[in-house]
């Protein structure tokens, strides 16, 4: 079983990391871009959607050599005993840099529909930037940020070609789930395949109906949804009312 | 006390005012594009002037010279957007709280409940924006300025989206303010009988610039030049040069009619013969009479609209040098009976209710 258990384990490690990870970097990023009025601005809205545009096993070369033993971010990392390639944070880089312009693009979308007046009103009534951004910037775009979390989630949890080039197949340690179905496939053990070819089926399934769930407005975001009005409300004729309407 | 001064310069666009308000309320009148939501914007912090200076009460909220630009959050202006701007996703009583900081739930509570209270707003607190009317939703947004205990209320086309009842009622409202809000007010609008009915001084904005600032009645009876004469609905000018100064009136000759008018000085100081000066009459002010005389010219009329109390008249003036000047006239209704497109009338313009202008 346990064959079946270590990619199970480590995939869900590297999707939740993966996740949390580009659940805030997106939002930073979105949030920093849909404010920022540089000429830059297209160079780098374009280089945080690269990587969906690229083919995932460039993407992951183009990591190998960023990170590699001779990389400029690998090479110092080597002098300090850290390696990163063929290790598990390698997945979650991987996954990330793949997932990360999902989270992006729809964080950003959602960000710009904010009407910025209600932002400024909210500076006004003595608000900081960050008050601003948790309590009417985030809660407005909610619909945008839950369906961006739910992309990243499905795309880390379907990474493979980036993962494999950098993380590659150490089993036990980088291999995930879609890398095991490879090898198990590759080695002629279908049985594995289908086990765990169901498992991913199981999980994906059970995830999206508990981010539908999410998505559905709590109290707070409620008026994202028409709202039922109660009864007793909606003919009210107090002093106070019935002169003005 | 706050004083304003400031300059702000864009591709196709300058703004360059200066102004102060004391305990009152200020109007803003002026046509769309004139600058008015921008010097609101200016003042709450949210926009950055290229140039000058802001003092709200003992307070520097911006100046260039000293480098200082307090940001939004630290000017305690309260503003209330032309869209109101209510946050969607909470309450009315949940927007009103939200600029209520350091202090107890209870506080809190009791501050959103007089508020409620004092803005009618019973019964409404836990709806959302979009459950409300236009009219609730401004009180909700003006409820929501006052109640971090702003020293200035800043009000944007407060009344432009609502219909005719409804702004009436809210005019109402805004009047009430005052019995518990002490602060200063200044009141954004493009319509002059809102600025007359909720202001005590009008400054008169047009293109970037302040044209006049001064107290309500002198605005309308005196305005200081034409642009501002026709936004007070001055409907008739004349260009015409001063050929006499006798006692409180002077002599107007208006070559283009061929005719000397007699005008009232109206403490009008400065005036010297020769002078060439605009003419301006209302059009209620002018009337029918019976023969010719001082200042009556014969007219033709052209064309009469109806309005709810009066009859806006179109005549074309009987002149020796110009056939088509048209003058407009408003009558009560209680002549409409009389009127007929192509009588003759004569109009009298009487001296007291023109205007000089000099600029």
């Amino acid at each position: 079983m346990n064959e079946y258990l270590a990619p199970l384990w480590i995939s869900f490690k590297t999707v939740l990391v993966t996740t949390a990870i580009t659940f805030v970097l997106g939002i930073a990023a979105a949030r920093w871009i849909s404010r920022y009025s540089g000429k830059l601005k297209p160079v780098i809205d374009g280089a945080f959607i690269l990587p969906l545009v690229l083919p995932p096993t460039v993407v992951g070369f183009g990591l190998l050599l960023l990170l590699g033993k001779h990389g400029w971010i690998g090479h110092p990392l080597s002098l300090i005993g850290t390696t990163i390639v063929f290790s598990w944070p390698a997945t979650v880089i991987s996954a990330a840099v793949m997932a990360f312009p999902l989270m992006y693009m729809t964080a950003r979308g959602a960000f710009e529909q904010v009407d910025t007046n209600i932002e400024d009103a909210a500076r006004t009534l003595g608000a900081s930037e960050w008050r601003v951004l948790y309590s009417v910037t985030l809660p407005m775009a909610w619909p945008g940020v839950v369906a961006g979390t739910i992309l990243c989630f499905a795309r880390s949890m379907g990474e493979f070609g980036a993962t494999l080039m950098l993380a590659g197949n150490i089993p036990g340690k980088t291999t995930t789930i879609p890398v095991a179905i490879y090898f198990a496939i590759v080695d002629g053990n279908m049985k594995e395949a289908v086990y765990l070819m169901i498992i991913v089926l199981c999980i994906a399934l059970a995830s999206l109906a508990a981010l539908a769930y999410l998505k559905k407005p709590k109290p707070r975001f409620r008026a994202l949804t028409v709202n039922p009005v109660p009864n007793n409300m909606l003919y009210t004729s107090g002093k106070k009312d019935s002169h003005i309407n | 006390m706050l004083k304003v001064e400031i300059n702000r310069t864009l591709p196709d666009f300058k703004l360059d005012v200066a102004f102060s308000v004391d305990s009152e309320v200020l109007g803003i009148l002026g046509p769309s594009g004139s600058g008015k939501t921008m010097t609101l914007n200016c003042i709450a912090g949210l926009v950055c002037p290229n140039r000058g200076f802001i003092q709200l009460n003992d307070r520097v909220l911006f100046d260039t010279s000293q480098k200082v630009n307090l940001p939004p959050r630290d000017r305690n202006v309260g503003l209330v957007f032309q869209n109101y701007a209510l946050f969607p996703h909470l309450t009315a009583s949940e927007n009103i709280a939200y600029g209520i900081r350091h202090h107890s739930r209870s506080e809190v509570n009791h501050r959103v409940q007089t508020l409620n209270e004092k803005m009618g707003l019973d019964g409404l607190q836990n709806r959302y924006p979009q459950q409300l009317s236009a009219g609730q939703q401004q009180r909700v947004a003006v409820a929501r300025a006052l109640a971090p205990e702003p020293e200035i209320l800043l009000l944007d086309e407060p009344f432009s989206a609502l219909d005719s009842l409804t702004k009436e009622q809210l005019e109402m409202q805004i009047l009430e303010l005052r019995h518990f809000y002490k602060g200063h007010i200044i009141l954004v609008t493009h319509d002059l009988v809102e600025a007359y009915r909720l202001s005590s001084r009008i400054a008169v904005y047009d293109a970037g610039k302040i044209i006049q600032c001064d107290r309500k009645g002198k605005i309308i009876s005196s305005p200081a030049n034409q642009k501002v004469a026709r936004m007070t609905k001055f409907r008739n000018f004349m260009d015409g040069i001063i050929t006499d100064i006798k006692d409180k009136n002077i002599w107007v000759s208006i070559p283009e009619l061929g005719v000397d008018l007699k005008v009232a000085a109206n403490g009008h100081k400065n005036l010297a013969v020769n002078q060439p000066i605009t003419i301006g009459v209302r059009s209620e002010y002018i009337q029918a009479v019976a023969a010719p005389g001082q200042n009556t010219f014969q007219g033709t009329l052209n064309s009469s609209v109806e309005n709810l109390t009066s009859i806006n008249c179109y005549f074309s003036l009987k002149t020796e040098t110009n056939e088509s000047y048209c003058l407009e006239a408003a009558f009560p209704k209680s002549v409409a009976p009389l009127l007929s497109d192509g009588q003759h009338f004569y109009l009298y313009l009487p001296p007291e209710q023109m205007v000089i202008i000099t600029d």
